[in-house]
Formats: C-alpha cells, structure tokens, sequence
C-alpha cells in the first residue's frame, strides 16, 4: 500500500523509489534515454556500477530472481557469536544472468542487497545450436569450462530435447540463461555452493568469450557513448537539484 | 454418387454446394454423419447470425496503468496479472478454491473484469476474476474434467468467481469515487499470504505468528528459502521486515484492461480474407474414398472457423477480452472443434438458473504474459466464461462460475 503526504492531498507524490539520480555518466545517459539496450554497454565493456540501470534498459518484470540459498555466518568475538546471513540470488532472463553474493545481519537487507549485486553483475549468454541450425540457439556454442575455487564446471553442448542435465544448482542458473538443452561436468568440492554457482557463471561468461569463426571478420569500431555524447554529458545535472529543493518547500 | 468418383476438380464442386447436400451421399456410419449434420445446424445457425445485427461487443486491451492508484481495489479496476484487487477483501475464496484442482498448488491470478450490472441493486459493483494453474500438463488434464457432463465436485485447473456488492458496502465508500488518487477503501482488508501477494493468508507460521501464508505449500517453500533464519531472529530483535516478500513473487506481468466498442473498428476489406479462407480450404486432398473427404472436410471446417475468427480479430490484433454479457450472445470460436454447444452450458450451481456467455479471452494475452514458446509452456485457444444470468446473491461471497477453455 502506498502512503500519500496527507497534508496535500491534491497532489499526488510519485514514490521515492522512481526518483533515480544518476551518478556516474553511464546512468545519466541511461536516463536520458541515449543508450537504448545492454548489448551498447557491452559492446564498450563499460563497467555498469548503478543497478538502476539495468532495470532501465531491461523494463520491469523480466528479470526475475530467486534465492539459492541463505547461511549463516558467524564469527567470534569477545562479546560472543556474531551471526551474519549471507545471500546467494541469480536472476535472469531473456539470455542473459546475474549473481549476487551479500551478507549481513538481517536476511531482508541481505537478500535485498544480494539483488542488487546480481542486477550489476547481468552478462550476456551466448547460445548456439548442438546440429543443424534450425529454430532459435538452443544450447552452448562450444564446450566451456568455469572454475572458482576448487570446483570445475564444464559445459557441453546438447541436442534438443536432453534438458539441462545438471546438478540442482547449476540447473538453476543454467534455466534463468535461457540455455534449454545441455550436458555438464563438474570436479572438485561442489557442496561449497558458493563456488559451485561462481564456476556455473564463470562458464557461461566465457561464452562470449569464446573466438569461433564467425567473429573473424574484422571489428568496425564503433565511438563509445561517452565520446559520442561528450557535449551532453558536459552540461552541468545543477537545474535537477534545484528542483527537488522547490517541491520539499511547497 | 458424387463421392465415390472424387478427383482434385470435383472438391471444387463439393465447396459450391450446400453443405446439407452432403449428408444424402454419405455411406459413413452413423456418428461422422451425426457429428457433421450437428455442425451442420450450428454453422448455419452461425452464417444466419453473421447476416444480422450482431451484438456489441466490448474489446479489452492491455496497457500499462496510468497511475500507480489506477489499479488499487477502490478504483475498481479491470487488470491483468500481479496480484488480484479483490472487491470484497474481506470474505476472500479459501481452501479448495485457491488451488488446482489436479496438481494442488494455489493459482495464479490471470486478470479480472469490472463489470457492474445497472439494473440490479445488490451487484452495483461486480467483478470476475479469473484464476488458473500455470502448468501446461494441468490444463491437459482439465480438459478431460471439462467435458464431463454434470460432475459433482468439477476438479478444474481453471476457475472464474464472481464477487457483487451493492453501492452501500462496508468496504467501500458510497460517493462517486474522485479518480485522483485520494480515494480510500473503508476499512483495510484481509492479510495476504506473504508469498503470492493472491490469496488471503490465514495461516500464520506456528513459531513467529508474524508472517501469513496461504497454503502449507507457500509456508514451506518460504521456510527453506527465507524464513528458517528470520523466525529465529525475532525472538532476539522485536522488528521482523518479512524478507520473503522482497523477493519477485511468481506472479504474471501487470496491466490495466482498457476497453473499446468493436463498433469503433471498422471491418477490413473483406476479399483479400475471403481469398485467405477460400485458399485454407481448398487444399484437399485428392482421394477416392468418402472418408479422406469428410476428414479434409472437418479440417477444412476448422481451417474456415479459424480464417473467419482471425479476420474478426484483424480489426483490432491487440484485443485480449472480448465481453457481450447478453443471452443471444455467442462466442467467437478460433477453432471449431471443441467448442461448447448452447445446449450443454451447465445451470448455476447457487440458484439453478440459466447461465450466459459474458466474456472470453483470446490467446494474446500469452505474448503480454511473456510466456515463451516451449513445447511444455500454456497455450489455449480461448477461454470463455458464463455466468449466471441473473447475477444471484449467494451466501459465499465470491461465486465459482463456469469457464470453457479450448485448445488448439
């Protein structure tokens, strides 16, 4: 339910969380509407540091995300145990994933921030066919491998049809990829969730990594947004300030 | 007989004649010839009713909702996924009626249509929501149980309620309601379940009595994922923010149902889609038996059912609902198979009247959804409801109605 000033009960005050005031020049041009997809962002390895904007340029209501698992951390100190939570939540959608990793004291504020992690940490899946290129990409390209930590997970394209055939949890990620068919192999002490889903993502990051021949045609570089759109991001953000004083006076 | 010496040119002549033709010709055993002189009347029926004045129809379209109070339950708004605005949000549906019949987990909510009826004073205000399994093997499995005649307890996967209150309602203030954004319900509803955000969440978790769920479904998927480490913390700390409901509950993409007269459409040029039709039709197949004939036929039928409901559609592709609450009213088949003959629409289990048809939603509404086009994903063809035609009052606040779902 939203709550209305009931002071002014004629105006209608739009909720805090609308009000996005971007901080870094890649958010203010995402709010100006320059930068229309993520495949611009990627295309410049631009680091995206506000999550704001891949709720932009994605729209509301496709990403979606889960909770893999919550655990209780602790650590001793001299007035006893202090217990953190640590959240792990992937999310994705439309070929692409993220993941969050965050702890602290409370489970909501963990998962919350565990979801913002994971919107900034959005990379693109590549998808490919296993035989005869008929329909939309199915599986992985190629074979990939991932690792973090000890734990090794290989990916190996599938034909339609085999389902992801995996463990639990990198089933999870591999289904919010949009990767519907695929064989995998995994080494190493997989029970350390952790690692297990770093080395699922590790892999399916590699698979825009991965040379095939279809990228050996030479790159047409194209500017990069900040030097395209320079003289815009010159101008000073001052007028957006004075606005939002103005309305809390009135 | 025509039929025994048909070749690729004598299909054409078989197309050119009155259908009732056929029948006389026929050596097929009884039931094709039954089933083909039943669609027989009924396409007649049909061609009949295209001739004259049609009803209105009212078409509904989904957009994005114009202020974020547009679709709050005190502005009785007609909507499509998120979460119900329940109109009496107090006496919600509980038990049985929440879940799937087939594979027990509760539904989800598809969209729900305000539609008062002037002339009765109890159901000033009056909306149908519309709830169903997101599983596609579920529906499967509720068509079997729809074709039942007359079941005692109908186990469906599909369910419509239909909830009327009257203008002076304990809910709802009796003035005009200012659509500004100001407007407040009388007193706060019932406690939702934490999970789904759907359902009225009367069971509360035994430890906390903090957070409600619907379902022993719902509290158990939320004590492994979130509230197993959360009901332990409120013993220590006295706040508890339920960390389940920060999550996105599995819930469709929300819109606001708009509304538009058909009439407003103009119908299309008509010959381009006839040349359609006719083009779907004629590819029959050359072969000397009645049978092959009378099964390119009976494709044929659907084929031309199809053509003539596509081309009805094509004067506004959007449209999602299409609503004539009248008793003439028939719906708009896609396909001609697996329709519900007037004859067979049941009576209302409340007061044993009649029921009519009042809306029905197209398959459009899948691509707003986003559901992906996998082979297990949900598809239908139509959905349509009936409703009683009196709008009785009931003791049970929100009424199950009858729904008909076809598939392609």
């Amino acid at each position: 339910m939203q709550v209305f000033n009931l002071q002014l009960p004629s105006l209608i005050r739009r909720e805090e969380e609308e009000k996005w005031v971007p901080v870094t020049k890649l958010g203010r041009l995402v709010k100006e509407g320059k930068i229309r997809s993520l495949e611009q962002i990627y295309l410049h390895s631009l680091p995206i540091k506000e999550y704001q904007i891949i709720d932009t340029l994605v729209g509301p209501g496709v990403l979606k995300d889960e909770v893999m698992k919550i655990s209780p951390v602790q650590k001793q100190t001299r007035a006893g145990l202090r217990t953190r939570f640590k959240a792990f939540v992937v999310g994705g959608g439309n070929g692409h994933v993220g993941l969050g990793v965050k702890c602290s004291k409370e489970v909501a504020t963990a998962i919350r921030g565990a979801i913002i992690l994971a919107k900034l940490s959005v990379i693109p899946v590549r998808r490919g066919y296993w035989g005869n290129k008929i329909g939309l990409p199915h599986t992985v390209p190629c074979k990939v491998t991932g690792k973090c930590g000890s734990v090794t997970v290989r990916m190996v394209p599938a034909p339609r049809g085999a389902g992801i055939v995996a463990a639990r949890v990198p089933k999870k990620v591999l289904q919010f990829a949009g990767i519907e068919d695929v064989f995998t192999s995994s080494r190493g002490s997989t029970k350390t969730l952790g690692n297990f889903v770093k080395a699922t993502f590790d892999c399916l990051l590699k698979t825009y990594g991965f040379l095939t021949p279809d990228f050996w045609k030479d790159t047409r570089f194209t500017k990069s947004p900040f030097q395209e759109y320079t003289d815009l991001l010159g101008k000073p953000t001052k007028a957006l300030i004075l606005e939002d004083v103005e309305r809390t006076e009135a | 007989m025509e039929g025994a010496s048909a070749k690729g040119d004598s299909m054409e002549e078989l197309k050119g004649l009155r259908i009732s033709s056929l029948d006389s010709d026929s050596e097929e055993d009884a039931a094709v010839v039954e089933e083909n002189r039943k669609a027989v009347d009924v396409e007649e029926e049909d061609d009949e009713d295209e001739d004259e004045d049609l009803e209105p129809v009212m078409l509904g379209f989904l957009e994005k909702p114009e202020h974020p109070w547009s679709l709050l339950r005190q502005s009785f708004p007609s909507k499509a996924g998120g979460a119900p605005a329940w109109l009496d949000p107090v006496n919600l549906p509980t038990g049985r009626h929440c879940v799937c019949d087939i594979c027990g987990k509760p539904l989800r909510f598809v969209l729900q249509v305000y539609a008062p009826i002037t002339e009765k004073e109890s159901a000033y205000h009056r909306t149908l929501f519309v709830f169903m399994c997101p599983k596609m093997s579920c529906l499967l499995r509720d068509q079997h149980e729809q074709w039942k005649h007359k079941p005692e307890q109908p186990s469906r996967s599909v369910k419509v309620f239909r909830c009327q209150v009257p203008l002076s309602n304990p809910f709802y203030s009796s003035e005009h309601s200012k659509n500004d954004g100001t407007d407040r319900p009388s007193s706060p509803g019932a406690v939702l379940c934490d999970r789904c955000g759907t359902w009225k969440g009367d069971k509360l978790c035994g430890r906390c009595k903090k957070v409600h769920y619907c379902s022993e479904r719902h509290q158990r998927k939320d004590w492994k994922s979130v509230h197993k480490y959360e009901c332990r913390q409120v013993d220590n700390s006295l706040q508890l923010s339920n960390a389940g409901s920060i999550l996105t509950k599995k819930l469709w993409p929300e819109y606001e149902i708009v509304d538009e007269d058909e009439g407003e459409f103009g119908a299309k040029v008509t010959d381009d889609s006839q040349n359609n039709a006719m083009s779907l039709v004629s590819r029959g197949k050359a072969d000397d038996s009645m049978d092959s004939i009378i099964d390119g036929f009976k494709m044929d039928i659907d084929k031309r059912t199809f053509a003539i409901f596509e081309e009805r559609r094509s004067r506004a592709p959007d449209q999602v609902l299409r609503y004539c609450r009248s008793s003439t009213a028939k719906p708009l088949w896609p396909m001609f198979s697996g329709r519900l003959p007037k004859a067979d629409i049941p009576s209302c289990k409340h007061c044993g009247g009649r029921m009519i048809f009042e809306f029905q939603i197209l398959s459009t509404l899948l691509y707003y959804f986003g559901v992906d086009n996998g082979r297990d994903s949900l598809d239908w063809a139509t959905i349509v409801v009936y409703t009683c035609e009196s709008s009785c009052d009931a003791s049970v606040a929100y009424k199950e109605e009858f729904v008909w779902v076809q598939l392609y």
